[in-house]
């Protein structure tokens, strides 16, 4: 019974994980950036949604306001920030920095207007609980699932059916070329920063649904999905989902033979020996 | 003459402007709490107590006419930027006094503070490493070993002799788990589960469906954020066993969200009168909760420190104010306190929350 509730709790963290590790890996695999600040529009999204509920604004509108706000951030970042300092020939150094310290001020102003308590949500139904025989869920566990299993077969199907995402995987795939071809390699950049955004948004806003709001909780999922993004193989969508569920999973079902202290190091370490094996990643080749 | 009498008449002010100068020295202290962060509500509270006391003594016109200032600085309770502050606050600012809380950065600032000689002042951290930490450390309230030891006994006196223990991978966690594992074999219960939490950590459901697994009788719990979503988690996993704390309990959201019903722990015991608990609510638009009461106390005997001090015409540095502390040895604040060491003792009650509100289960005293 312990093994079953461990593994699909595992299963709840990874799915929302795996949005995030998509969303980067996104980013990283066309612009090349190591979009930091992607951690500081998870935890955004979630301060905007949680602003919009307590106002008493629609449940769809406290949703989906937060995911276009992020969306035009993300936008903003791009054009504002990443490009200009490429237009200035800034090193990958330099832009991580400002990346940084992008992360820095959100999280700063979010502390500062919202506080840095844990904050929750004003929903009563978010913490019913369904019982699936021995296994509890509550009911933001299983929306998130819906959503996050949702957005990544949309992702999917954007980036292999239609003309903008078929052209993101273009300009990913060789910039230069995409140049050349007047893919416009910069405004795709902006769209898919935006595009990532709005999506980072979603678990941004239901974790914090079901464990609660603080300032500075968008930097730990974003390293976990860095790791599944590099395991994954960048640039694999399906790579980067699948192995942020493998970690969760993997991490919730370490404490069936070891202590809780011992589980991320533990499954980190079986990732940094598979690396070994197959640095590319496991989905490498199936982009 | 005339201008002989001119001259003088103006060094006679000059002189007495100085003096009033020098009665009006500004005297400042520091404060290295966690104001972000996860420990910042605990840190804002504590912060408010020691600012309240002081207001209200700078309101009176000061120590012996000397304004108190408290210079607070931000460590989000960790070790690395608590050294930082540490070292900012002596060094530049040259304060004698430090008003501290959290046990893993009070113990990064224990060494600093006996070489520095800067008397560091504890009213929250309860790490059993803090009594004897350093000579310069003063804690305000006993250390969690104390605590531990009352609710092990009243656990295992209840029948409940299979504990399980969660813990916060820190150094009051650490320790925390440590008194638990040896008090509660001592009042004759076994440990039969053990798990670590991260600070900060809001998802506790491993962690609770691995002790839940080892099904025990009631699992003891020693973690300082999160605790109001460890309490909804526990409730959402429909467990069965009690739970129960020390001191750290005393969260307001905890205590009035209905998932908390059922859980015991121990309370310190500290009272501010209505009236100056009014006043705080009308400055902050909060109640004075417990680390408020604890740093406002803190602070009261800090200030009377500082009188003696000052009246015995030394300077006000941290090796007089440790000696004068140790002087005066008992004080009266909020509550009666005396300093046989550093560590003060004081009466303690075990709580049981109950729907939104924390009653007496059983008044303690200590030995």
């Amino acid at each position: 019974m312990l093994a079953l509730q461990l593994l699909v709790t595992g299963l709840v963290t990874g799915c929302a994980l795996g949005v995030v590790a998509i969303s980067f890996s996104l980013v990283y695999a066309t612009t090349k950036i190591f979009h930091v600040a992607h951690a500081g529009i998870y935890t955004l999204g979630g301060y905007l949604a949680w602003s919009l509920m307590t106002y008493r604004v629609p449940l769809a509108l406290a949703f989906l306001l937060p995911v276009a706000a992020c969306a035009v951030l993300g936008a903003l970042m791009q054009s504002q920030l990443y490009a200009r300092l490429e237009r200035r020939r800034a090193t990958h150094l330099v832009v991580l920095i400002a990346s940084l310290g992008t992360l820095a001020v959100i999280q700063n102003i979010i502390a500062a207007v919202y506080t840095p308590n844990i904050l929750q949500f004003p929903l009563n139904w978010s913490s019913r609980m369904v019982a699936f025989g021995p296994v509890r869920l509550n009911w933001t566990q299983l929306l998130t699932v819906a959503v996050s299993v949702a957005a990544y077969a949309g992702t999917m199907w954007f980036a292999h059916r239609t003309i903008l995402g078929k052209r993101i995987r273009a300009v990913a795939s060789n910039p230069m070329l995409a140049d050349i071809t007047r893919l416009q390699p910069q405004t795709v950049y902006v769209y898919v920063i935006a595009i990532a955004s709005a999506l980072v948004c979603l678990p941004g806003i239901l974790v914090p649904l079901d464990l609660g709001l603080q300032p500075y909780n968008g930097v730990t999922p974003l390293l976990t999905a860095t790791i599944a993004m590099i395991a994954g193989g960048v640039g694999s969508i399906t790579g980067a989902f699948v192995l942020s569920v493998a970690i969760a999973v993997l991490q919730n079902l370490s404490l069936l033979v070891m202590p809780g202290e011992w589980s991320i190091g533990v499954t980190f370490f079986i990732f940094v020996i598979f690396m070994l094996f197959r640095p590319t990643g496991l989905f490498a080749a199936a982009r | 003459m005339r201008r002989i009498c001119t001259g003088m008449a103006a060094l006679a002010a000059g002189l007495v402007l100085h003096c009033a100068q020098v009665g009006a020295e500004t005297i400042r202290f520091g404060g290295i709490l966690p104001l972000t962060g996860p420990g910042a509500l605990i840190g804002t509270a504590e912060m408010r107590g020691v600012q309240f006391a002081v207001d209200q003594a700078n309101a009176r016109g000061g120590v012996h006419g000397n304004p108190v200032e408290v210079q607070f600085e931000d460590n989000q309770a960790k070790p690395d930027q608590s050294i930082l502050s540490f070292n900012k606050l002596t060094d530049l600012q040259h304060v004698a006094v430090i008003f501290t809380g959290y046990s893993g950065p009070t113990l990064a600032m224990a060494p600093l503070a006996t070489r520095k000689k800067v008397l560091l002042v504890n009213a929250g951290a309860q790490a059993d490493g803090l009594a004897k930490a350093s000579p310069y450390l003063i804690n305000t309230l006993p250390t969690i070993g104390g605590e531990i030891e009352v609710i092990s006994r009243w656990a295992v006196g209840e029948g409940k002799k299979k504990a399980g223990v969660l813990f916060e991978n820190g150094a009051a966690g650490m320790a925390g788990r440590d008194d638990y594992l040896k008090s509660f074999a001592e009042a004759g219960g076994t440990i039969v589960a053990q798990e670590a939490s991260q600070f900060g950590q809001t998802d506790f459901r491993p962690a609770l469906l691995k002790i839940a697994d080892a099904k025990p009788d009631v699992m003891l719990v020693v973690i300082t954020a999160g605790l109001l979503q460890m309490a909804q988690e526990y409730k959402q996993l429909d467990l069965k066993f009690t739970v129960a704390g020390t001191t750290f309990f005393a969260d307001p959201s905890t205590i009035a969200d209905p998932s908390s019903t059922g859980f015991v722990h121990t309370q310190l015991r500290i009272d501010a009168p209505p009236d100056l608990a009014a006043q705080f609510k009308a400055k902050y638009d909060t109640d004075m909760e417990f680390f408020a009461k604890q740093y406002y106390n803190a602070a009261q005997i800090v200030l009377a420190t500082l009188d003696k001090v000052l009246a015995d015409k030394k300077p006000v540095t941290g090796e007089t104010m440790h000696d004068a502390l140790f002087e005066i040895r008992r004080f009266q604040g909020l509550i009666p306190l005396e300093f046989k060491t550093n560590t003060a003792s004081v009466p303690m009650d075990i709580n049981e929350m109950r729907d939104g509100k924390d009653v007496l289960l059983k008044e303690i005293k200590l030995q």
